[in-house]
Parts: C-alpha cells; structure tokens; sequence
C-alpha cells in the first residue's frame, strides 16, 4: 500500500507539473514575434564563421560596407557610398553619418581598420579571410605572418576608408558583403574576451537577446537600426530543439519552416490546403558529379564525356527528386544574377553515343577500366536512391561496375583535399553553394588550375586567361559573354556531371508579410511584419 | 567493504587514462582530419595548417596526449573544435543535465514499473495476466525507437493533440511526456523478465516453502522472502542502467528535438571534435565505473554476506 502511494504521489508531482500544452510557444496576435526553426550556430564571430548555420544569425545581427538588394545587386550597406579609381583597384568608401553599433556608439572607419587587420591577424585563426579579404593589399601577408599591417586598407578620416586590392576584381563588391568583411567593436571583443559572442555590440538590423544553445536564440529589434527597410519583427524566436517541424507547423508553433522531401509530395498537392502556403526558392546551389582526371579512366577526356551521355538525368532527378529540382546541364544556377546561357550545348542523354566514345577513348573498352570507386557522403546506412540510379544507369548504359564507397563528411573531405587524393569519382548528393551571387564563385574558385576548391585537378590554362579577363573586365555583357564561354569550355572537357540545381521549398503563413526569402543567406528579417 | 571501496575508486584514474588513450589514438590515427571537417568546401592547406597549429594537432602523438591529460587533471577539457571558443565544459553542462533528467526519469519508471509488472507475472504465472504483462513489455521493447518514436507522435501530438511535437522545456512539462515513456520501455521489459524469472525461481525455494509452512501470508513471503533474493541479479542490471545516466539517446533526442548528449555525441563524431568525443568518453565512462560501484554496494544492502565477505 505504501509503494501504491508513493507512486500516485509521483505522477501527480509530474501531472501537476505539467503546463497546459497550448502554453509552449504562445505569443500574444498583436505582437511582432516570429518564431521559426534554427540550428546551433558554431560561432558568431563574423571572422570566424564560414558555416552557414553562424552566418544566418550573423547577417542580422552585424553589418558591413556592402550588402546585396534583393535582385542581388550589391548596394552600400554601412558605405553609403563609394567611389572605385580607374584602375580597379582602388574603392574609397564613405561611411553612413548615422550608423551606430548597438549600444549607440557611432560607427567609425577606425573601426573597420581594426577589423580587418582582426579578420587578417593570423591569431584570430580566421579561415575565410583569405578567400573573402585575401585580394586586399597586405591581407595575405599579414595571414602569413610577412607583415604587421593590412597596408590596403587606410582610414582617410572618420567617415572614409580607402580599400586597395591586388589587381581589379570586378567580384570583390560581393565579397565584402561576406561576414568576414563586417565591422566589429574593439572594445566589445577586448571587454569580452574568448566569449565576446555572448553579447555581441553588433550594428545590424537585430540585436542578440537571449542564446541557449541547443535550445533557442531571441533576437530583438534594433531600434536605432541606420537604413531602410528598418526592421519591423519585435522579436525573431529561432527554436534550436523541438522534433518534427511539419507538426510543429500545423499546429501553429513555428510561422515558418523549410520542407523536407519526405513532406514534399504532399504540400506540392495542389488539394492540400497547405499548399496555398507553400514558397518556392531557387538556390544559388548546384549538385554534381566530380571526376579526378588525373586518375584512370577519367584522365581521357571522352570517358569523362561518354559518363555524361549515358546518364539520363532528367529521368533520375525527376524521380527521385519528385519533380523538384530543376537539371543541371550546366554549372551556373539559372537563379544566378546578371547571367544567363541559353545557347550552351549540354552533353544530353545519349547511351550510342556513350559506347561510341568509349571505343574512341585510348581505352577502347569498359574492360579496359580500372576498378571504379565512387565515393558517396553517408554514415554507414544504405546509400541514397541518387547514387543507386547512378550506379545502375553506367551499368545498363555502359556495362560498367562501379563500387560505392560511403564516407562520413570528415573522412570525405579529407580524402578529397588530400594532393595525392587517388578517388575516382565522388558526389552525387554533395554540391556547391555560392557565397556570393557572381559566376566568378564557381567558374574560377571550382575550376581554375590549382584552386583549393578544385578537387577534379582539373586544369586548362586557356581556361585561366579568360577567367583573367572575366575578373578585369568591367563591362557586364562583354564580362558575361567572356563566362558563357568558359562554361561552355568546362561542360565539354566533363570534369562533371551536373546534376540539379538545388530548389528550398518553405511552408510560411499567410499573415507573414514581406517574407523575402533570399537564394542565399544575406540578411533578410527586416523586410518582415507580421499582420495577424 | 569500506576497503573495497577505496580499492575501487582507486582503479577509476587508471581506468580514464586508459579510455582517454584508446579515445585518443583512435582520433589520431583513424580516418577523418578535424580540420577538413572545421574548413568544409572552404579547405585550403595553408588555412588548416595554420589551423592545426593553432590547436596544436601538429604535435607528435604523446606529446598531445599527456598535454591533455594534464589539462584534465584541472579540469580542463579544453575548447571544441567545430564550436570555437567555446570550452568543453560549457557545451556539455546543459545538455548532460537534460540527459540525465530524461534518462534518470525513465530509468526510475522503467524500473519500478518492471519489477511490479514482473513481481505480478511471477504471482499469476501461467495465467492470462502474466501472459498479458510479458506480451506488453516484450512488444514496447521489439519496436524500435525510430518506430515507436514516430508513432507517438503522430498519435499524441498530431491525431489528438494533447502533447507537444517535440523541444525541452524541463522535466515536469508536456515536451518530456512521450520521450521518458518511450525511454522506459526498455528498462521495462529487462527488469519486469528478470523480476518474473528471479521470482518463480527463488518462489522454488525450501525456504519459501518453510515460510509458507509457518502459515506466513503470500504477500509476506514475497515483499519480505521471495524479493530480496530475487533482487540480488536485478543489481547488476542496475548498475549498467546507473552507469547509461550519463549517455546519451541519440535516436530519441533526435526525433522529439532534445538537446541532450546524445545530439552533440553525434555532431561531435561526424564532425571529429575531439575534445568534445573525449569528454563525452570519459564522462560515460565514470558513468558506468560510478553505476557498478553502487550496484555493488547495493549488493551488501540486499545481502549481508555480501557485506560481511
């Protein structure tokens, strides 16, 4: 009798604990909260960040000189301003009067004189300032430990700063509106120490209220924010736990939620009332197949080719993908500003034609192959329906076996950046997304002869001298023209095999206005209200 | 016993430095550089070396090693990886904390409601009842937790929305309802099978029959008989159970979003942040040294010879 009791008194210890369950996630209608999902940023220091997961809250909580419109056009941002020399390589930037950080302090060029010489010291251990800062006179140097000082970047007084860069570089406005570029407050990080990020004096639109990592993050409305579109949204709840988001969703826990594809089909049913919610967003994202040519039998070009035709892609990715992506004939995103390729000849669907460049290739038959790996991204289970399509097209097309290798991330990126790497062919479900809308972010940093990011090795120095040309040239037709070309280049020689181009499908309710949803992540929050 | 003890908490030292070098070695030789993982798309060689550097992961194997075992001795697990700056320590607080409110709430109902389901089965063994009740826990523990997680969910929070989908928002709230009931199936099941089993043998007994043959009522000679002996192999399990507190329940956390252990265990994994591995290693690890021990003096509790020997 006395257990009997015992146990009552527990469960009505935890009954009577238990808050009613309407109460988790209410917020008042009149109020300007929008609660959304988000993930455990790994840091928020702007320098330090190169994930998207840090860069979703950074965006809005810092700033810097230039920032993208939502065409994707870079315009000033804390610059109001600026002039560029007629060589390129000289921008002069003139800082807003108005801008302040968050605790009220006026935003100085001072202050982006210590942050980039910050983002270039090399105990900051940044791993993005050399893409992102590297063409700026003296970064590398100083990221080298050859220098003390960011010699190209000079405060002229306190509302201009003038930026000198190697060589022009039509892209590097784009680069500046990466975090690596944004300005921060000495004395906030010298006060706060290794965890300055707790309370960061930011200057964008949002400021840090509240993180709890693995459980939320509030950001609040910066009331002295310093350009239009002032912010509306009081507060951004992103919930960083909390199980399954389509749930969470229809019972009007979260105003906003990225679909996945197991819900895909049923939210694309033009029946399900759920459909008159639905948003769609091109990315600036493609998915491939990647070949090492210096490795057999990828190091002849009509292999290369032959493995192109004979994969029906369009038949794959609208299986699996349920009609959801778009394919990729080429490399360039069709959601990519300023550009577009409508005359480029893609390497279709031809299994004859296929077999036929084998026989022409110097291996003459598919017996003559080495062993062929593919290494995939996984963790051990069963291997995506991509992969398995894949691996069965080459074998009813070509009549060529191919292994799968499945790798976690960490061994998979190591295998790939290795110089010696000895893989084959990888991919299939990994792909490359921009960090700045320019064709520059995947024709030169994917493709050009030695490039960190070029894992194919592949290398054509006629390749190289017109993305010179395309970096130089200032003209945006002739600068287009010069990219269709390369493109055009890099499809036939086939160090890939493009896939898709990678499509966000979002669930937001209706009394969510303005709700901007950008290609990539750039700050977006401040277009939002909510009218309830 | 006292001495015992002593001995015991001895070995525990020992016991870490040998996890933490197996742990260790298996970060540094096996596959997967921390750096690749850390820079992503963005590795560049001379970034990850100046990296590497940073976090001193060029240094020769040993050397690494006993410089961390020297900072453990502090208590300093030093910074994770993929979260920079941000100290071991203060990544594993909150979310051990919930992990161990989770674990040790269905550990507890798991256990007490076992060993009553069991002692039930024992006391009606042959009979529809005892038939009904090892049927129920054997099903609760056959479904997998990637099923019956689901299923929950879409009956309690989505069919009849009396629950939420998933989060934490503390013990005694609605988020913690089907991940404790899920957690304790299997708790469940072992102990209310081993109470049933240990029962009907020790029910066996010539000192239960005496018991019975004093004229002792049935209930008598089972709570204050029959149970205590019936216990004794129930510890052992116990201890494994005290000793799994600490870990977490990546299938779990990851279906109603619970930011305990066993999340970050994965991250950590994939993305080869070893200070954050080895901690969760030896912290599991004293999880289950600590669990033992108090089986063990459990075991002296329940049984005097024990404590005498």
């Amino acid at each position: 009798m006395a257990r009997t009791t015992w146990l009552s008194l527990l469960v009505a210890i935890i009954l009577l604990g238990l808050p009613a369950s309407g109460a988790v996630n209410a917020v008042a209608a009149d109020e300007q909260v929008l609660r959304v999902l988000g993930q455990d940023p790994p840091t928020l220091d702007p320098q330090l960040s190169g994930d998207s997961a840090s860069a979703e809250y950074i965006v809005e909580i810092f700033s810097g000189l230039v920032t993208f419109d939502q065409d994707l056009k870079p315009v000033p941002d804390l610059a109001e301003w600026w002039q560029i020399s007629e060589d390129g390589r000289v921008y002069t930037f003139h800082l807003r009067q108005n801008a302040r950080f968050h605790n009220g302090k006026p935003v100085r060029a001072q202050d982006f004189k210590y942050s980039f010489e910050r983002a270039c010291d090399p105990a900051t251990a940044s791993f993005t300032a050399d893409t992102y800062l590297g063409d700026i006179v003296g970064c590398r140097d100083k990221l080298a430990h050859h220098a003390n000082e960011v010699q190209g970047v000079e405060v002229v007084d306190d509302h201009t700063l003038r930026i000198t860069i190697d060589q022009p570089r039509v892209y590097f406005l784009s680069k500046l509106s990466f975090p690596a570029s944004f300005v921060l407050d000495q004395e906030n990080i010298e006060r706060g120490g290794d965890t300055w990020t707790d309370q960061p004096n930011g200057t964008g639109p949002f400021k840090l209220a509240e993180i709890q990592l693995g459980e939320r993050i509030i950001l609040e409305r910066n009331d002295d924010y310093y350009r239009e579109p002032k912010p509306q949204l009081e507060r951004i709840e992103f919930e960083l736990a909390g199980g399954s988001a389509m749930v969470r969703y229809e019972q009007d826990e979260l105003d906003m939620i990225q679909v996945g594809m197991n819900d895909i089909e049923r939210v694309t049913d033009p029946n399900n009332p759920l459909n008159q919610e639905l948003r769609q967003v091109e990315s600036l994202g493609v998915f491939y197949i990647e070949f090492n040519v210096n490795q057999p039998p990828f190091d002849d070009v009509k292999v290369r080719q032959a493995f192109n035709h004979a994969l029906d892609r369009s038949r794959i990715i609208n299986v699996v993908y349920k009609k959801t992506r778009p394919v990729a004939w080429g490399i360039i995103p069709p959601s990519m500003p300023n550009y577009d390729n409508p005359d480029l000849k893609p390497l279709e669907f031809d299994p004859d034609l296929a077999r036929e460049l084998i026989a022409e290739s110097k291996y003459g038959d598919v017996s003559e192959f080495p062993d062929i790996t593919f290494q995939v991204l996984g963790a051990g289970g069963a291997t995506g329906r991509v992969i398995e399509a894949i691996v069965a097209s080459y074998k009813d097309n070509l009549g060529v076996d191919i292994e799968v290798q499945q790798t976690d991330w960490a061994t998979f990126l190591t295998d790939l950046n290795r110089p010696d790497n000895t893989n084959q062919m990888w991919g299939g479900e990994a792909g490359w997304i921009a960090d700045y809308p320019d064709p520059h972010n995947f024709l030169d940093v994917l493709f050009r002869c030695g490039s960190s990011q070029n894992h194919s090795h592949y290398c054509n120095p006629a390749v190289d001298k017109l993305l010179d040309e395309a970096a130089r040239e200032q003209d945006n037709t002739k600068r287009e023209r010069i990219y269709r070309q390369v493109e055009q280049i890099i499809v036939d020689e086939a160090p890939w095999v493009p896939l898709f181009f990678e499509v966000e499908y979002w669930l937001v309710k209706p009394y969510v206005k303005n709700a901007y949803l950008p290609p990539m992540i750039m700050p977006k929050f401040q277009y939002y209200y909510l009218e309830h | 016993m006292l001495a015992y003890l002593v001995r015991r908490l001895l070995w525990l030292p020992a016991l870490l430095v040998i996890v933490a070098f197996i742990t260790f070695a298996l970060g540094y030789y096996g596959p997967g550089d921390p750096m690749a993982a850390l820079l992503g798309p963005r590795y560049n060689k001379e970034v990850a070396a100046r990296l590497a550097h940073q976090y001193g992961f060029d240094r020769p194997f040993l050397e690494q090693f006993f410089n961390y075992v020297q900072r453990v001795v502090r208590l300093d697990f030093g910074e994770s990886i993929k979260y920079r700056h941000q100290p071991v320590t203060r990544l594993l607080g909150p979310r051990l904390a919930i992990t161990l409110q989770l674990n040790a709430a269905s550990s507890f109902i798991g256990v007490v409601v076992g060993i009553g389901l069991g002692m039930l089965a024992a006391w009606r063994r042959g009979q529809l009842v005892d038939r009904i009740i090892i049927f129920g826990v054997m099903l609760g523990r056959a479904i997998p937790t990637f099923v019956a997680g689901p299923i929950l969910l879409l009956v309690f929070a989505r069919s009849i929305p009396l629950l939420p989908p998933g989060g934490w928002d503390g013990l005694f709230s609605p988020s913690a309802v089907l991940p404790v009931l899920l957690l304790s199936l299997g708790p469940m099941a072992i102990f209310a099978r081993q109470t049933r089993a240990g029962m009907i043998e020790v029910m066996r007994e010539d000192y239960i029959r005496t018991a019975r043959a004093k004229g002792l009522t049935e209930k008598t000679i089972i709570v204050v008989h029959a149970l205590r002996n019936a216990f004794i192999p129930l510890l052992t399990i116990l201890g494994f159970l005290l000793g799994s507190l600490v870990e977490g329940t990546f299938l779990t956390e990851t279906i109603f979003g619970i930011p305990g252990m066993g999340l970050l265990a994965f991250e950590s994994l994939t993305g080869r942040d070893f200070p954050v591995i080895i901690a969760i290693t030896l912290l599991v690890a004293v999880g289950y040294a600590m669990g033992n021990l108090w089986a063990d003096m459990l075991y002296g509790v329940v049984d005097p010879r024990i404590r005498r020997a």
